[in-house]
């Protein structure tokens, strides 16, 4: 899971980073409303970490331009286009006034945590906007004879634990996430490294490869020279 | 627009009195004052006219019974009773009168009526007797005849003439006492009804919420309350500009706070997830840094609780600005060098003015540090003071950290949007109580941003 964190402090921005990776997460973060628009506009994130008063401008303004972007029409359109107005916002601040709640939620927001708060918090939030934006309501993800925990990063088969890396679990992740459509082997790298990551060139190849030799060959399924997949129902 | 209605307030603290009961009853007061005044005028009349009434009957009786012819003496005992006359209707002005006729020697000639015989002297005129063993009161007119043969005096027993006179004055009081009641009724009701506005008022003065914008409504226009209403709507916007800058900077200490401690809690959690090496020492420096930075708002904070109770007239002293100003350039001198900036202070040999010298010293150390918190690197810091052609001193705080951020290519608003405003709140505190206004001023080339301080007239000072 990729996430934006808009945050101008340098230490709750690296701290949200750290924390952020060490539950698994892909996190890269922007300072400032300009920077986190040009991140919206090139790459695609499952949800945005987004701090209010920020150094050049309101969290605010940044949350009604993704709202109010256009590229639904595009999507319609089958233009693959950015940034993607459905994107979930988390509102991170120190602003915890119920007012000021109310105004978060209603500019567009997911959801509002007022700082200080729980990291577990941030996280279980997280999962739910994504749970949410994927259209699911249990936190566990069932497919065939596999259940997979985001919580707990754990991936259960026929009952039986299967090990993997935590890269090889975001790969599978988001397959099952976007489950009977077609990704490429730059769309799931665009999820699975941040900005900072130096991406091997044949990395995504390597992790699917062990999932498959893991969970069977037939779990996940290649659409050769468009990328890889994971049928609607399992084979 | 306030809410308005007849309503009354809740009942707080003792019962207080009603301003309609105390001007209905000095209202009434006032009315049975007069109207007790036109009754004890009305017995007195009464009375008078009562007494003149009887004592001209007297005399007329008197004067037509000595043009009559005289009789031959009766004796003491012989008084011939007054004939009853049934057929006369009895009315309340009927009265008994008793003659008596004496001769020159003061033998009976006539005794008629109801008045024991009284003793015989020359004496004319109006007379007040008390008559008979139980000495009652009778009024009495003795007239002699022109050659002095014969008396006559005429007799009216007092009572009947007081009856007459009660009788005359209860006439006058009697519309009084069914009207008092019916004038303290319509009285009542028209206070009522001219205090309409007053209540108006007072419900609207009840319902007001400090807190929201609202005023006392235009509707109040009566010109006795042009002044209450202009000074309560005055007093709801320094409230509510009270209101509003105190939740402004409980937002922004919110947010000073916050941020080092979210930090903390941040860095905290990801040491314990464990860390490399490098990562684990840099998530420890940071949790020292964020700390201090947290203390340093909870000093900005003391420092504000400090200037937000001190009172200028207990500390008042004579203050030399430019020795503070430094001593504080003096102090920031090694952490604008450490940013390859500089501070320079421009200002004269000495500058006193009456002032709070701890609390002056914090103002300009918050205007320093706020330069050089919100400014790049390399940021020029000027501090400035001066005296104004009418003697009173002014203090500013220039820096050119906007045009160092325009040349390295950044745009937009340079200072933090959300950020520290706590310092230049504790300096417009500070400021208020010397009498000084605080604000940004253009600032002088080739600085790009400037906050000042403008003291009043050193008269006004000595004078406040």
């Amino acid at each position: 899971m990729r996430i934006l964190v808009v945050e101008d402090d340098v230490g709750i921005a690296e701290g949200l980073r750290t924390n952020l990776q060490q539950r698994g997460y892909v996190v890269d973060v922007c300072d400032g409303v300009a920077s986190a628009w040009s991140a919206l506009r090139a790459e695609p994130f499952d949800a945005v970490l987004l701090d209010l008063g920020l150094a050049d401008g309101e969290g605010s303004e940044l949350l009604q331009r993704l709202r109010t972007s256009p590229s639904t029409a595009a999507l319609a359109a089958g233009t693959p286009a950015l940034p993607d107005p459905a994107t979930p916002v988390l509102i991170v601040t120190a602003r915890d006034q119920v007012s000021q709640r109310i105004a978060g939620l209603d500019q567009g927001a997911d959801d509002y945590l007022a700082k200080p708060f729980d990291v577990d918090e941030l996280d279980a939030r997280l999962r739910a906007l994504l749970r949410r934006a994927a259209g699911r309501a249990s936190p566990t993800i069932r497919y065939g004879d596999i259940e997979v925990d985001p919580a707990a990063r754990t991936v259960v088969q026929d009952g039986q634990p299967v090990e993997m890396s935590p890269r090889e679990f975001s790969v599978l992740l988001v397959l099952l996430q976007a489950r009977g459509r077609v990704l490429s082997r730059q769309q799931i790298e665009e999820r699975l490294y941040s900005w900072q990551s130096a991406i091997e060139s044949n990395a995504v190849e390597v992790h699917i490869h062990h999932l498959r030799r893991k969970l069977g060959s037939g779990c996940i399924q290649t659409m050769r020279g468009v990328g890889y997949f994971m049928p609607q129902e399992p084979v | 627009m306030a809410a308005s209605g007849s309503a009354a307030p809740p009942a707080t603290g003792p019962a207080r009195h009603s301003l309609t009961r105390h001007l209905l009853l000095w209202s009434l007061g006032a009315l049975a004052l007069v109207w007790g005044s036109f009754v004890f005028m009305g017995y007195r009349t009464g009375v008078h006219e009562a007494d003149e009434l009887t004592d001209g009957h007297l005399a007329s009786v008197a004067a037509l019974l000595t043009h009559l012819s005289g009789s031959e003496a009766v004796g003491n005992s012989a008084a011939s009773r007054r004939s009853v006359a049934p057929w006369l209707k009895s009315h309340d002005y009927q009265q008994s009168i008793s003659v008596v006729q004496w001769d020159a020697a003061g033998r009976v000639l006539v005794h008629s009526g109801s008045a024991p015989l009284p003793a015989f002297d020359a004496a004319e005129g109006f007379a007040d007797l008390h008559l008979g063993p139980e000495a009652m009161a009778w009024r009495s007119f003795s007239q002699w005849d022109a050659p002095k043969t014969r008396k006559v005096m005429v007799l009216l027993e007092s009572r009947e003439r007081d009856e007459l006179a009660r009788d005359i004055a209860g006439q006058m009081i009697e519309p009084g006492l069914w009207l008092l009641p019916v004038v303290a009724l319509a009285l009542g009701l028209a206070l009522r009804r001219g205090l309409r506005p007053l209540y108006a008022l007072s419900a609207d003065v009840a319902a007001l919420d400090p807190a929201s914008t609202q005023r006392l409504a235009s509707r109040h226009a009566w010109s006795e309350f042009e002044s209450v209403v202009a000074s309560i709507n005055t007093l709801l916007e320094r409230q509510q500009e009270a209101l509003v800058r105190e939740r402004r900077l409980a937002n922004e200490v919110a947010h000073e706070l916050r941020t080092p401690l979210s930090s903390i809690a941040l860095q905290a959690a990801a040491l314990g997830g464990g860390l490399a090496p490098q990562a684990q020492a840099q998530a420890v420096a940071r949790i020292g840094q964020d700390a201090l930075r947290a203390g340093h708002v909870l000093n900005q904070l003391l420092a504000l609780a400090r200037a937000s109770r001190a009172q200028l007239h207990e500390t008042k002293a004579p203050v030399d600005l430019a020795a503070t100003a430094r001593a504080v350039c003096a102090d920031y001198a090694q952490a604008a060098w450490q940013r390859g900036g500089e501070i320079d202070l421009v200002a004269p040999d000495a500058l006193v003015l009456a002032g709070h010298a701890v609390l002056l010293d914090l103002a300009l150390r918050n205007l320093v540090e706020n330069a050089l918190k919100h400014t790049p690197q390399g940021t020029r810091i000027s501090v400035q003071i001066g005296q104004a052609d009418t003697g009173a001193a002014w203090l500013q705080v220039c820096d050119d950290g906007a045009r160092l951020q325009a040349a390295a290519g950044h745009t937009g608003v340079a200072r933090p949007v959300d950020s520290l405003h706590l310092g230049h709140e504790i300096v417009l505190r500070v400021a208020q109580m010397h009498g000084a206004a605080f604000g940004a001023v253009a600032a002088p080339a080739p600085f790009t941003t400037c906050y000042r301080l403008d003291f009043p007239h050193p008269a006004a000072v000595a004078a406040g």
